[in-house]
């Protein structure tokens, strides 16, 4: 979860965001390799105190420094590619959430198993408790089974909004009138933070997302009990 | 007035005379600037001006003008090198020279009002901050205390918040304390 300070990635609950954390070190590696480089270069013609004013041209140095960043570029247009296919998956969701953006919440639909519909408001600052992350908990969380395959349904009611759990690697824009669709897997349990990300007017910073992962049997029980509460 | 035949012709020579003078005091007149310097070669743009670069060592003039005493020295130059004196060569090199490489390449101690500059503009920016800090920002949220910043690290931890690398991950849980 998002905590103070924090410059990187969150620490993954799902394979496919594991992935994408592996995709981004790698990319690293070689933007620092050719930062390194260039800087090593810049500095070593900063401190070098040759004259020559006929350089003109040099064929051998142009064909290196054509053909060495295409290199570079296919070490990393091949993990991309690998891991953007890798993301449209075809799996076979067990579960399905349907997430609706309003002005300012989210509301969340459970329709497999019996018809379980609840708003979910962020909890305002006064309104936390001792232990409360201030404008990411809510009072009703989405929970879901971990070690399941899960499909969201994301839509809108009124503006554009997005659901985005960055824990579980997932944004999608709720876009009224449109069903979008993603698939992912939770791989442990506990408490996943996200903030709706498309700009929906006043309160677009003030309406979290919180996806509680359980058990399958913690799910099912709770959904059958939220049904008949 | 009507021109007589003498005064015409007399008007013509001096005319002639006159452009004569006049391409030589043109010529002159785009060097009236250097004054008594020789030209002594093409220079770094072709202009009669003097300049000291490491890439062009050899300006198109001289940097001082003729002296009877250089002049001689000049002379003395053309024969045994040998036979001049040190106080000799070095007056020849700065009659044609302003700078020595050594001059020129000297470092000219600039970097430290550079850098003195710099970081008296960062503490004006730091100073602007601080005033901001006290007298324009709002006070920060309750859940910025240190008891609550605990409250909430503590809970962090029982959620086994980001497990891998990040917070929980430095935790030790069966000691009960950071690892």
């Amino acid at each position: 979860m998002a905590t103070w300070g924090y410059m990187g990635l969150q620490d993954s609950a799902s394979p496919l965001m594991e992935q994408l954390i592996f995709f981004h070190d790698h990319a690293m590696v070689v933007l620092i390799l050719i930062t390194t480089l260039v800087g090593y270069m810049m500095a070593s013609l900063f401190f070098n105190s040759f004259i020559n004013r006929f350089l003109l041209e040099n064929q051998t140095i142009e064909v290196i420094w054509t053909v060495l960043p295409a290199l570079i570029l296919i070490f990393i247009a091949l993990p991309s590619l690998r891991l953007l296919y890798l993301l449209d998956e075809v799996n076979n969701p067990s579960v399905t959430l349907k997430s609706i953006g309003h002005q300012w919440y989210w509301s969340y639909e459970y329709s497999d198993f019996s018809q379980l519909e609840f708003d979910s408001f962020m909890v305002p600052t006064e309104e936390l408790g001792e232990a409360g992350f201030r404008l990411l908990d809510v009072d009703n969380r989405a929970v879901l089974p971990f070690n399941t395959q899960i499909r969201v349904l994301v839509s809108a009611a009124d503006v554009i909004h997005s659901w985005t759990v960055p824990a579980l690697g997932v944004k999608v824009d709720a876009i009224p009138g449109r069903l979008n669709q993603i698939s992912f897997l939770i791989s442990r349990p506990g408490l996943f933070y996200g903030q709706c990300s498309e700009i929906c007017g006043a309160n677009h910073s003030f309406m979290p997302i919180v996806v509680e992962s359980v058990s399958v049997k913690s799910f099912l029980s709770w959904v059958t009990s939220s049904d008949e509460a | 007035m009507a021109l007589t035949p003498l005064s015409r012709s007399a008007l013509a020579l001096t005319l002639r005379q006159l452009s004569r003078q006049h391409q030589q005091t043109a010529a002159a007149s785009s060097l009236s600037k250097i004054g008594n310097r020789d030209v002594v070669g093409f220079g770094f743009n072709g202009q009669p001006s003097y300049a000291d670069r490491i890439d062009f060592p050899m300006p198109a003039i001289r940097f001082k003008e003729n002296t009877p005493d250089i002049m001689a020295l000049r002379e003395k130059e053309k024969g045994d090198w040998n036979k001049l004196t040190l106080e000799e060569k070095k007056a020849l090199y700065r009659a044609s020279f302003c700078q020595t490489f050594a001059e020129m390449k000297a470092p000219t101690g600039e970097w430290k009002s550079i850098i003195g500059i710099s970081l008296i503009g960062a503490s004006i920016a730091v100073w602007m901050y601080m005033w901001m800090k006290v007298y324009v920002y709002a006070p920060l949220p309750e859940t910025l205390n240190p008891d609550r910043m605990e409250a909430q690290l503590k809970r962090m931890i029982d959620l086994r918040g980001n497990p891998v690398q990040g917070t929980s991950s430095n935790w030790d849980y069966s000691k009960g304390d950071w690892k």
